[in-house]
């Protein structure tokens, strides 16, 4: 991964986060699939899901700088039967699957393997 | 294949980002860490400086937040104020004030579906949306009442329209649904709700299922209009309480010709959830109390006000100060939903109410021209169309889930139990005006104002207790008290059939209850029988509770001549028991009667050996109150089995009041003693002893030795705090608090009522102020204010409130964050 990658890497991490931030949780796969379409990298889905748990990792970090997310956690946890780090780790994992499936079932509009992996 | 199952994970993941999936809900609003709950737990500290809009304010307002989380809003003028007072509402109770709404309306299956539909029909029943609408509509429109409810609207409509999704409440989250916005008849049914909850127990019930089971001159003498111990809000001259104890008819035979009318009356109080609202009666009772500077260190009027309500989380209190400069200046609490400062103080007066327990709701038996379908009703041989309502229960989607036709006659709702039609008139369908009531007590310079402006107060009844700088002290029970016809007595089903059964009016002012200044240089009200029937014989009820309550507070009050502020703070958590008072005494001489007869034995000596250890104060630390109570569990049981079902001796009997085990203590021989469950025929002293060693042997048996932490009073009695939609993790349950049944601060049955608020003012030349109550200002359940008040109200302390005249009177150091509020 050259320095180009990282700043895509990053670039789409924040796509991610600032979507997220101005339209809501569902603009994730929208954000993805755009993502595929541009970009021809044979592991752009896997790249789409790292970015988007990375957005919103980026963006839960913001709040736990700013309240209690600790403790809605521990509450939240216990009112849905779950330990508050299965609720962390959805946080996580769930933008990365929509991320992934999104990214997976758009077709490039580049052809694969003529642009270096990213 | 791979982009196959991939769209079918996608459409998956969406459908759970936006749909509930059986009880988890919609992932998406709450995963989101940018508008879901993560961002909302970050968005409950509110940053220093906020400004926000409200259409039609007249001239900015600012509102600063101390430390304490208690807004200081400066306005320029009344409705402004309460523009901000909506929008600082709903920004801190959005969710609290929906879901009151919604229980007094009955469309909480809006929200959770069929599960909430027998409650929802409940509510639609009794007719509280219907009482609120009426009263709405005939509400005069031009009057300032009507019109801080529509500002109040505008201001929690601000809030509503403007905040950012995450904002929203986590409990709107988990319910997946959105605040509905918010009208002037939305306080009204929050107020009709109120009256629902103060609505006393029906002794009617009780007199006549005594009466089911052991005749009319039992049962009248064990539930008496008149409370058999008087003393009285209104002071009677006498300064100790006075016993009016009859002879206590024996247990007669059963009359089952009031079996049928128990049975109707019985189902149709449950069915308008009028039965026990109660868990233990005395635990919602609440207690005021003030001092005139004649028995004060300080030489001013000192006020302490302790309403009793069910605890929940968020409180259903909301502290506030208000200013307009030349009108009001007045803090203290209000409810969220409501404009005004229901109890607080201003720079003159300080006020507070307990409530009065009055009868003020009557039963009819209509005659009907269908008894399946009816259309009309017969009043004096004529017919009349009775109004219908064709209820419709929707679910979360819309949908309709079911529907329910409501009648009403001009008495009010109308419903058939046991075959019979009955309709029910209360007081708080009438007209009225008590948002303009409440709104203007804060404008008062003088109790004698005050008491003014209560003056045509409706419902729902209340011991309204003020006192002012200048030394003056005054109570007066406010609220319609109707007369009845006939004997005046509202304790019976009355024939519907004719207009001669109607309310004649309600009672003139000058019989309520009331004093001012008395000699005895203090007033106290405790839910007791609020005048003495020997000075005013009126018909107002016949529910009261037990006075032990009033007779602490009292006994209290009369010792100390030189009270202070942190005397009434002490007092408001008093651990000592006016009925602990009478009953262990009477254990104590059971057992020393028995013994010198030859009567005990080493089990019962232990226990009255322990039992005289007590210093009958309800601490934590204590380990002898356990005992008590569990004797007199025991002594109630089976001195009244007459009244217990025999066939499920486990079901909750209606019990006397414990003064009229009081009254029967004089009677040593009496047949009530006798528990006719068992061959032997016990007297007085074979059921105390009997009681007393049971209790010591069951605890025993349950707890463990008498001095391990079994029998801790911390151990045994908690306060349970319970979140509105009864999630324990958004609840605090289990607090350790001083207090017992029937002392000052009540604990009882499960702990989930009991003082909601504590104040206490001085009105000294400068007004001072303490308060506390058990929560927070914020209703987010992850923000510090959600219980940051707590612990300390826990133990009985109460914090300073702060009361600035203006907003640079306001220590920088107190100030957490400070809202300024514009049209534009």
């Amino acid at each position: 991964m050259n320095a180009r990658d990282v700043v895509k890497v990053v670039f789409l991490a924040e796509a991610f986060a600032v979507t997220t931030y101005g339209l809501g949780w569902w603009s994730v796969p929208v954000v993805a699939a755009i993502w595929a379409i541009v970009s021809s990298s044979p592991v752009r889905a896997r790249v789409a899901a790292l970015c988007a748990a990375g957005g919103w990792a980026t963006l839960l970090l913001l709040d736990m700088a700013k309240g209690p997310v600790l403790t809605m956690g521990t509450q939240l946890g216990a009112v849905m039967n779950l330990p508050s780090i299965v609720l962390y780790l959805l946080t996580l994992v769930f933008p990365a699957l929509l991320a992934w499936t999104a990214a997976t079932i758009v077709p490039s509009m580049r052809k694969t393997g003529t642009q270096p992996a990213t | 294949m791979q982009k196959g199952l991939a769209a079918l994970l996608l459409a998956a993941l969406m459908y759970a980002g936006f749909r509930s999936i059986g009880p988890v809900p919609p992932l998406g609003p709450i995963l989101d860490p940018a508008n879901g709950a993560w961002a909302s737990a970050a968005a409950t500290n509110f940053p220093a400086r906020q400004f926000a809009k409200i259409p039609g304010l007249h001239d900015s307002v600012k509102v600063l937040f101390d430390d304490r989380g208690v807004p200081h809003i400066f306005a320029s003028s009344e409705l402004d104020a309460y523009r901000a007072m909506g929008y600082v509402h709903a920004r801190d109770r959005l969710f609290q004030m929906e879901a009151q709404t919604r229980a007094s309306t009955g469309r909480l299956t809006e929200w959770a579906g069929k599960r909430a539909l027998e409650v929802d029909k409940e509510s639609r029943a009794i007719g509280l949306a219907w009482g609120a609408e009426r009263k709405l509509a005939s509400y005069d429109k031009t009057s300032l009442g009507y019109k801080a409810l529509e500002a109040y609207s505008d201001g929690v409509n601000a809030w509503i329209s403007h905040m950012h999704p995450r904002d929203l409440p986590i409990e709107y989250r988990l319910l997946n649904a959105r605040p509905i916005r918010w009208e002037p008849l939305n306080s009204m049914h929050f107020l009709s709700r109120m009256s629902l909850t103060l609505a006393m127990n029906d002794a009617t019930m009780r007199r006549l299922r005594a009466q089911s089971l052991v005749g009319k001159a039992a049962a009248d003498a064990l539930f008496p209009v008149n409370s058999p111990i008087q003393q009285p809000i209104q002071p009677n001259a006498s300064p100790k309480p006075r016993f009016d104890f009859a002879e206590l008819p024996p247990p007669g035979p059963p009359d089952k010709s009031v079996a049928q009318s128990v049975d109707a009356r019985e189902r149709l109080l449950a069915a308008l959830n009028l039965g026990k609202n109660s868990e233990t009666r005395d635990a919602i009772g609440s207690n005021n109390w003030a001092v005139a500077p004649s028995r004060t260190a300080g030489g001013h009027a000192i006020l302490a006000g302790d309403p009793h309500l069910d605890l929940t989380l968020p409180s259903v209190w909301y502290e506030a100060h208000i200013v307009v400069p030349g009108k009001v200046d007045a803090a203290g609490v209000g409810f969220p939903g409501m404009p005004m400062v229901v109890i607080g103080f201003n720079r003159d007066v300080a006020w507070t109410f307990t409530n009065t327990g009055s009868d003020v709701n009557d039963f009819y038996a209509e005659s009907v021209d269908d008894k399946s379908h009816p259309s009309k009703y017969r009043v004096d041989g004529q017919w009349r169309p009775l109004e219908k309502r064709v209820e419709k229960y929707l679910d979360q989607k819309g949908g309709t889930i079911a529907t329910d036709t409501l009648y009403f006659t001009h008495r009010g709702p109308m419903r058939r139990e046991g075959g019979q039609w009955l309709s029910m008139r209360w007081t708080a369908y009438e007209k009225s005006r008590e948002p303009d009531n409440y709104i203007s007590l804060a404008t008062s310079r003088s109790a004698e104002e005050w008491l003014e402006k209560m003056r045509d107060y409706v419902a729902p009844t209340q011991n309204g207790l003020v006192a002012d700088r200048s030394g003056t002290i005054a109570i007066r029970s406010s609220g319609a008290y109707p007369i009845r016809p006939g004997d005046g007595r509202g304790d019976i089903i009355r024939d519907g059939s004719t207009s001669a059964s109607d309310w004649l009016g309600v009672l003139p002012l000058e019989k309520y209850p009331s004093s001012k200044n008395p000699p005895q240089g203090f007033l106290a009200s405790a839910n007791q029988q609020p005048v003495d029937p020997l000075q005013n014989p009126s018909y107002m009820g016949s529910d009261w509770y037990s006075p032990w309550r009033a007779m602490r507070i009292n006994k209290l009050l009369a010792e100390n001549s030189r009270i202070t502020p942190n005397d009434m703070r002490l007092f408001q958590t008093d651990p000592g028991s006016a009925r602990a008072d009478a009953f262990v005494p009477m254990f104590l001489a059971a057992v020393a009667r028995a013994d010198s007869a030859g009567n005990s034995d080493a089990d019962l000596r232990e226990a009255a050996r322990l039992l005289g250890q007590w210093d009958r104060r309800y601490v934590r630390t204590n380990h002898r109150a356990i005992l008590f109570e569990t004797a007199m569990r025991e002594l109630n049981r089976h001195t009244w089995d007459e009244l217990i079902d025999a066939k499920d001796s486990t079901a909750n009997a209606d019990l006397p009041e414990e003064q009229a085990l009081l009254e029967l203590m004089s009677l040593p021989a009496s047949e009530w003693w006798d528990d006719r469950r068992t061959p032997v025929h016990e007297d007085r002293d074979a059921l105390v002893t009997q009681s007393l060693k049971t209790a010591y042997a069951k605890l025993k048996a349950e707890k463990g030795a008498p001095d391990s932490t079994g029998w801790l009073w911390s151990n045994n009695r908690h306060a349970n705090i319970r979140h509105l939609l009864r999630l324990e993790p958004f609840s605090a349950l289990d607090i350790s608090v001083q207090g017992g049944p029937n002392t000052l601060s009540p604990s009882g049955g499960q702990g989930t009522q009991g003082s909601s608020w504590r104040m206490v003012v001085e009105l000294g030349p400068e007004v001072r102020a303490w308060s506390i109550y058990p929560g927070g200002q914020s209703g987010a359940p992850a923000s510090r204010r959600y219980t940051d008040r707590l612990s300390r109200w826990t133990l009985g302390e109460l914090d300073e409130v702060l009361f600035p005249r203006t907003p640079a009177d306001l220590p920088r150091s107190r100030i957490t964050s400070t809202l300024t509020l514009t049209s534009r």
